[in-house]
């Protein structure tokens, strides 16, 4: 079993009266409410973080693509990455990931991930979304009626990109290029480990399955719900045949471990709150513009098979959220007992957690980490023993550690 | 009234169009919420055969798969107007169906004797902005399309089935058709009409409701003022689907106009 901590990178401190006073958090939320000195904080706070995650014994780090938001605000999460790759030396490098649609050309991702392998010693995983309609159709501007297509075109792209050796052309609907040959390429052959994170079309299933290429579902609906999706997954690729190996698929939870039921409703309670009531307080008009789900997708949303899109959520208690499965919250022992049922119910290899969500402030953001690290996943990394793991890494034997941070003093030696 | 099929390009299009009336053709396309043979269709049939094709992936009409933008949009209609055998006829068009017949004027200006533009779209003023209706909430939706909620038309557009089979087919319909007009539209409804439209010589009408929510009327003097000898008719007490809520008054400026 491998289990990654996932961070968004949230902005933390929204007012009180956000969702009542103001129109979205995605798309048009007023940059007045944006503070940069805040930012500087939260990023470096970020990165602490999911170093100490890499530290205590979590196998990958995860960073994503969002804009125009406050949900989560690392538009380019190569850059974190590469930040990541500079002060971690084991753990995988999951940036989950570019939405390869919104970049002309897109071989931009071709090069970028390839230096983010080189840098990392081949530490990377590659991830392919399509990205949010708010991100991509609203922020980007880009066609909702041919994003899938134009991303279908520059999946395609990239991966000729990493495994043509010759100089190549390319004369796609939406990108022509006379000459293909990116320089670096990267050092896992003949390509990083693809994840394609999933908000629950139906039609992405059985494309992953026939690519292979691991599923990851995030959602914020929790597992009751997740469970749907996931058993729509395993249905498909039972359907083409494909063996039920868990590591094909992954699933995001918002996790949070303190010693006593009290302490996790104090310390924790606000914060959840927080992140479901105001994080996804998403006009729904920006969640999903016309053409950006498939008709298929679109009709299994409306007859109940998928999670419903584009109705805002009530507002929630942090006890709600646990009863209905949105965050796993409790102590060590409880929380051990609710991710393996999950990790079996759902049948995935990969657990992503998120350990810091919504306000919750640097320092618990980093005791629940270290509690998660030390009490809880050393019990559930004997899950699936039977099976191996073909969409991991394969780093260089020795990574080169980079050099030490100079001081005046040092570098004048 | 009544709904026939013509391919166009040996099959790749199997167009659907509703036909009416006798007397000399016109060729009417519809705006981004759909065609109906509405009662502005049943004026102009009182003394013209009216041809009215569904575009490609509204109504019935295949092949909106070929078609990846405007550009493609243009040339399919070229081809229909060729498999239709129709030159030398008026063109009328409403919302995305105006901003096609203009492009059509600007492209083959010997084809038409008349342009009559109906609350087109196409052209962008930032000072100005179009309503971008694809998010718009059912209720600003409304108020941007009708200027009476109480009227027929409008209720007619509100109704929703009493069976869920119903309201998902109803759903499904509304999402097929505004991922149409957003392959066209998307992000801003401007694909570069402005370069174009000085190459229309028919004699153009621009009919606007002046209550029109979704495309302000201002838009009326934009077009007038890029297309010479232009004239413009505003009708009061209507909004942004102007010839569904006043078909007589819209009747009276384009029938004699187009005659």
């Amino acid at each position: 079993m491998k289990i990654e901590m996932f961070h968004l990178m949230p902005y933390r401190d929204l007012p009180a009266d956000f969702a009542e006073k103001y129109h979205s958090v995605w798309v048009d939320i007023p940059s007045h409410l944006f503070d940069a000195r805040k930012a500087h904080q939260y990023y470096n706070d970020t990165l602490d973080e999911l170093e100490y995650a890499a530290a205590m014994g979590y196998d990958g780090v995860c960073v994503n693509e969002h804009h125009q938001n406050a949900y989560g605000f690392m538009p380019s999460p190569n850059l974190m990455a590469a930040a990541l790759a500079r002060r971690t030396s084991d753990v995988a490098i999951i940036v989950l990931g570019n939405s390869i649609a919104l970049y002309n050309p897109p071989i931009r991702v071709a090069e970028e991930f390839a230096m983010l392998d080189c840098i990392s010693g081949g530490r990377l995983v590659a991830g392919f979304p399509v990205g949010s309609s708010s991100d991509t159709n609203f922020g980007y501007g880009m066609n909702p009626a041919t994003l899938r297509d134009r991303y279908y075109e520059a999946e395609d792209l990239i991966m000729q990109a990493w495994s043509n050796p010759d100089v190549f052309s390319f004369d796609g609907k939406y990108t022509q290029l006379r000459y293909v040959n990116i320089w670096p390429r990267p050092i896992q052959e003949p390509h990083p480990p693809i994840w394609i994170p999933g908000g629950g079309s139906i039609e992405t299933w059985g494309w992953c399955v026939e690519k292979k290429y691991l599923y990851a579902y995030l959602s914020y609906a929790g597992f009751k719900r997740g469970k749907q999706v996931m058993d729509g997954f395993w249905n498909k690729a039972a359907e083409l045949k494909a063996e039920p190996n868990p590591y094909h698929a992954g699933f995001l939870q918002l996790v949070a471990v303190a010693d006593s039921e009290s302490e996790v409703q104090d310390k924790f309670g606000p914060h959840g709150e927080y992140f479901y009531n105001k994080m996804l307080h998403v006009y729904p008009g920006f969640a999903d513009a016309p053409g950006y789900r498939t008709l298929e997708t679109v009709k299994a949303g409306l007859l109940g098979q998928t999670t419903a899109f584009g109705e805002r959520p009530p507002a929630l208690t942090f006890k709600d959220l646990r009863e209905q499965g949105n965050i796993v919250a409790g102590t060590p022992k409880q929380v051990t007992e609710q991710l393996e049922q999950i990790i079996k119910d759902l049948r995935i290899g990969h657990l992503m957690i998120l350990n810091q969500f919504g306000s919750i402030p640097h320092d618990l953001a980093m005791a629940n980490i270290k509690k998660t690290a030390t009490e809880v996943i050393p019990n559930l990394r004997h899950l699936w023993p039977e099976w191996e793991d073909h969409w991991w890494p394969q780093p260089l034997r020795n990574v080169q550690k980079p050099g030490p941070i100079y001081s005046q003093a040092s570098a004048a030696l | 009234m009544e709904v026939t099929t013509r391919p166009v390009r040996g099959g790749m299009f199997n167009v659907e169009v509703l036909r009416g009336g006798s007397g000399s053709p016109v060729l009417f396309l519809h705006g981004a919420m759909g065609l109906n043979w509405d009662g502005f269709l049943d004026e102009l049939a009182t003394r013209h055969t009216v041809v009215a094709p569904f575009i490609p992936g509204y109504g019935g009409t295949s092949g909106d798969e070929h078609l990846l933008d405007f550009h493609d949009l243009i040339t399919f209609f070229l081809d229909f107007l060729d498999a239709e055998g129709l030159r030398n006829l008026p063109i009328i068009g409403h919302s995305i169906g105006g901003m096609i017949a203009a492009e059509l004027a600007a492209v083959q200006p010997d084809r038409f004797t008349k342009l009559v533009l109906i609350a087109p779209t196409g052209l962008w003023d930032p000072a100005n902005p179009v309503l971008d209706f694809f998010v718009a909430s059912p209720t600003d939706l409304a108020q941007a399309l009708y200027f009476d909620q109480d009227s027929e038309p409008a209720k007619r557009a509100a109704y929703t089935p009493e069976d869920a089979e119903g309201r998902v087919a109803v759903a499904l319909e509304r999402v097929k058709s505004l991922r149409v007009a957003a392959k066209y539209l998307w992000p801003i409804p401007n694909r570069g009409l402005n370069k174009r439209i000085h190459r229309i010589s028919a004699p153009t009408l621009i009919v606007w409701g002046a209550d029109d929510l979704l495309n302000p009327p201002s838009y009326a003097q934009a077009f007038s003022a890029k297309i010479p000898g232009s004239r413009v008719e505003l009708i009061p007490n209507a909004a942004h689907q102007v010839q569904e809520e006043r078909p007589r008054a819209v009747a009276e400026a384009v029938l004699p106009f187009i005659a």
